[in-house]
């Protein structure tokens, strides 16, 4: 009985927090005359019903200082991937060793390894190219590089922003 | 000002028609794939680019748009390819 | 100020077409399906996130700038997504032919 209750305010609570943000993002959208609020409420609150049939709410709560944290670190990252690229195309010598690495991850299949393969891709000189037993295989641009250990970091700093409660 | 974007917004343009040439050359579906990506990135600056220069703002909802049909494009793409391979699998992502 | 914010402007967009200049160069370059992919993915990702950065001071409106912010988080969560999808494909082609 507990369970269920528990469960009804999980799902009044994210319903609540992604409609705010729909609604936001339709403002962003169509602007703030009454006309354009009057649709963007009847549009959020479909948006609302759609994105829970897709992501279901979870009881998870995220650490924003964790998550601010990584956003920061995922555009320096970003940068340093966009260089190394840069210098291996407009190097002469074409400076490649690629190949495919398998990272044993530790996350299981579902939403959280979606998140890292997605945040890993645009890491310097990693691309998530599918999985094998267990593992995610990754393509890298030179395999001799400590690709394994950089994407443990990975997975840890991803991980800190959730909160398992 | 106008006039340097308007000169940034040719010199993205030509980058873009020179990538479309190695992606007509191929060989693979997944070149071809690539596409859509390059679109979804030059196109959309210099739609944002455009945008700005005219402040035209339509331009920003229609690179919006570009970029939303550019994925949708891919991952459609995706899907048939892996499909065409491997018939009666799963897809490979699992869900939450 | 206003010079300031042309001269933001014009570093940033003139960075961003140096990104997407070495993403075309990469796809020119590179030797195979996958390498190619690690170049547009990344140089060019970098390169719409500095010209959108270096709009900004131009957009006129703020609804305007956080359109331009919400192209680029799009563009960026849609292409991790879709490089991930493209090399899927490409690893299987690779082992299949």
């Amino acid at each position: 009985m507990i369970g269920t209750v528990g469960e009804h305010r999980t799902v009044q609570r994210a319903a609540i927090v992604r409609a705010v943000l729909l609604f936001g993002f339709w403002t962003i959208l169509a602007g703030v005359g009454v006309a354009d609020l009057l649709v963007g409420v009847g549009v959020s609150a479909l948006a609302t019903r759609v994105s829970l049939h897709l992501l279901p709410a979870t009881p998870r709560r995220y650490d924003p200082v964790a998550a601010a944290r990584l956003a920061l670190r995922f555009l320096r990252q970003s940068v340093v991937a966009g260089l190394d690229v840069a210098r291996r195309a407009f190097d002469p010598r074409l400076p490649l060793r690629p190949g495919f690495v398998s990272y044993p991850a530790r996350c299981p299949p579902g939403l959280f390894r979606s998140a890292f393969t997605a945040f890993t891709s645009l890491q310097p000189g990693t691309l998530p190219a599918g999985s094998d037993d267990g593992g995610i295989v990754y393509h890298c641009l030179d395999v001799d590089a400590p690709v394994v250990s950089q994407l443990a970091t990975e997975e840890v700093a991803l991980s800190g922003v959730v909160r398992h409660e | 000002m106008n006039e340097f974007l308007t000169v940034m917004v040719g010199l993205i343009l030509a980058l873009l028609a020179l990538g479309l040439v190695r992606v007509l050359r191929g060989p693979g579906d997944a070149d071809r794939m690539m596409a859509a990506q390059l679109i979804g990135t030059c196109g959309i600056a210099a739609l944002l680019i455009i945008g700005v220069i005219g402040d035209i703002s339509a331009a920003i909802d229609v690179a919006l748009v570009l970029a939303l049909l550019a994925t949708f494009a891919a991952a459609a793409f995706a899907e048939c390819a892996r499909r065409a391979q491997q018939p009666d699998t799963p897809p490979e992502t699992e869900g939450p | 100020m206003s010079a300031v914010l042309d001269l933001v402007t014009i570093v940033a967009v003139s960075a961003g077409v140096f990104f997407f200049l070495a993403g075309t160069v990469g796809l020119l370059r590179f030797p195979d399906t996958l390498t190619r992919l690690h170049a547009l993915t990344k140089a060019d990702n970098l390169g719409l996130g500095l010209v959108a950065l270096g709009l900004l001071p131009q957009a006129g409106s703020l609804q305007n700038g956080l359109k331009l912010v919400c192209v680029w988080l799009l563009v960026l969560l849609a292409g991790a997504t879709v490089s991930q999808l493209v090399a899927q494909a490409a690893r299987r082609e690779g082992s299949s032919s």
